[in-house]
Parts: C-alpha cells; structure tokens; sequence
C-alpha cells in the first residue's frame, strides 16, 4: 500500500532541488544519479528515456529510492524509498516541459520526442524531515 | 574533487533495497575519507559489503554530478572523534557535537573504483 507523506513532507516536496535517485544495477551495486522530479496526489514523478541505465534497472527491479536533500541546508533531508508502478510515453513532452518550468522557470530546450514519465509510489520515508532515522 | 564542498550521498544496499544517505567526506591522497557512528545502518552496510556508491553534485549547479563507485580499504577508529571534528569544520565551520554516551565513531577508507557523471 502506497504510503501517504505527512504535512511537512508533502510541504519538502514542493520545494525545488533535484532528487537523487538510487537503483539496482544487475551486479547487486547502486546507480545514483541527479534527476528533476516533481511530487503530485502523494506519487513521485520522474523523466527520462528508455535508454537511460536507471530505468533499465527499474524494469529489471522496480525499487527505487529518492533522496531529497535542500542544497542550502544539508540537514534537512529525507530518504523515500518506493517503487515503479507505472510509465508512459510523454507524448509532445508535455510532462518535461512541466518540469523545467518548476525548476528553470522556461520552457524545455532540450529534445521532446522519446521522453517517459515514471510514477513512483513511497513506500517509507524516513531522515530529518519526518524527524525519524 | 578535493574542492567539491557539497553533502554528497553515500550508499549501500541493504537487502537488495537501496539507501542512500548525505555523508560527509573529505577527497585526500587520492582516497575518500568517510566518518559514522558506529551505530548507524549505512556503515554497517559498508562493513559487510566493502563497496559502495557516491554521488557528489554541484549545489549551485546539479547538471554537474560525478558518481563514484568505491571499495572500502580499511577502518580506522576515531575514538578521540577527531577526524570527524575536521569534517565538521569543513562543512560548517564550527566544532563537532558533543559525542553522545556510547557511541563509537569510525574513519572509512575508500579507494575510487570508477568515476562516471557529467563533470568529467
């Protein structure tokens, strides 16, 4: 069952840093990497494209963990973990153009064609935000 | 690297799940130098599976990240929390809390395997 984030959650997930998100590699190590996300009706939201090494894994193994940490306070931090439950095409780009408008305020500059949207489901939060470890 | 001043997110799996964690590091002689608590999951994680990911970005600039897989070399106590002090001077600027009763802290030691990222 899908977590529900607590106020002060959904209020950290407004705020506009890039998530890192953490998956599986075949090989049992981690792939980390930076990724603009937004969080919509308690369901993380992240773009990319099939070709990318982290969704191969998510295909592979949907977890996935976010850790979202404020660039100007680094104690303020919150791990979710959750998982895959849902892609789609991002047919015309519409969902990265959404993106770079919450984080650069423009439209996206880059290519709109053979984008995806990947909704994640939390599943546990933990870290400074919720005052828990 | 050495200069990279920025909270950078260590990692084990626990499980086949994936935790990632902000850690403090020092880049010295061409080692990674982490510090925990003894008590905390992430370095006992470590422990057990002597590798490990990083991922340092740029907070003014997060298109510039480098990931960093590494292999943990050795384990140093740091029973006088020293080295931790260090790390707390480096990102802000002020002495280490005061150690609570019990806890332990250890020096990571880890070797950069791979590097991979946008600022290389």
């Amino acid at each position: 069952m899908p977590l529900q984030l607590s106020p002060k959650m959904q209020a950290f997930t407004q705020e506009v840093f890039p998530a890192i998100i953490g998956t599986n590699r075949k090989d049992g190590s981690v792939e980390i990497v930076p990724v603009w996300f937004e969080q919509k009706d308690g369901s993380f939201w992240i773009n990319g494209g099939t070709n990318r090494g982290w969704f191969k894994h998510l295909e592979r193994d949907p977890r996935i963990t976010l850790l979202l940490i404020d660039p100007k306070e680094m104690f303020r931090w919150a791990q979710v973990e959750g998982r895959m439950v849902n892609w789609a095409e991002d047919a015309g780009g519409d969902h990265i153009n959404e993106l770079s408008h919450r984080y650069l305020k423009k439209d996206y500059q880059g290519p709109r064609t053979g984008r995806i949207k990947i909704q994640i489901e939390p599943l546990r939060v933990t870290g400074a935000i919720d005052g828990r470890r | 690297m050495a200069g990279a001043k920025t909270a950078s997110a260590g990692l084990s799996p626990v499980d086949g799940s994936v935790q990632l964690n902000p850690v403090w590091f020092e880049f010295e002689d061409g080692f990674f130098w982490l510090n925990s608590n003894t008590g905390r999951l992430w370095p006992k994680n470590l422990q057990r599976d002597r590798e490990l990911t990083m991922l340092l970005v740029d907070p003014k600039t997060p298109d510039r990240y480098a990931q960093i897989k590494g292999r943990l070399v050795s384990l140093i106590p740091d029973p006088t929390a020293e080295f931790i002090g260090r790390l707390a001077h480096r990102y802000t600027g002020k002495p280490f809390r005061e150690l609570e009763p019990g806890e332990h802290r250890v020096t990571f030691k880890i070797q950069p395997v791979s590097v991979t990222g946008q600022m290389i």
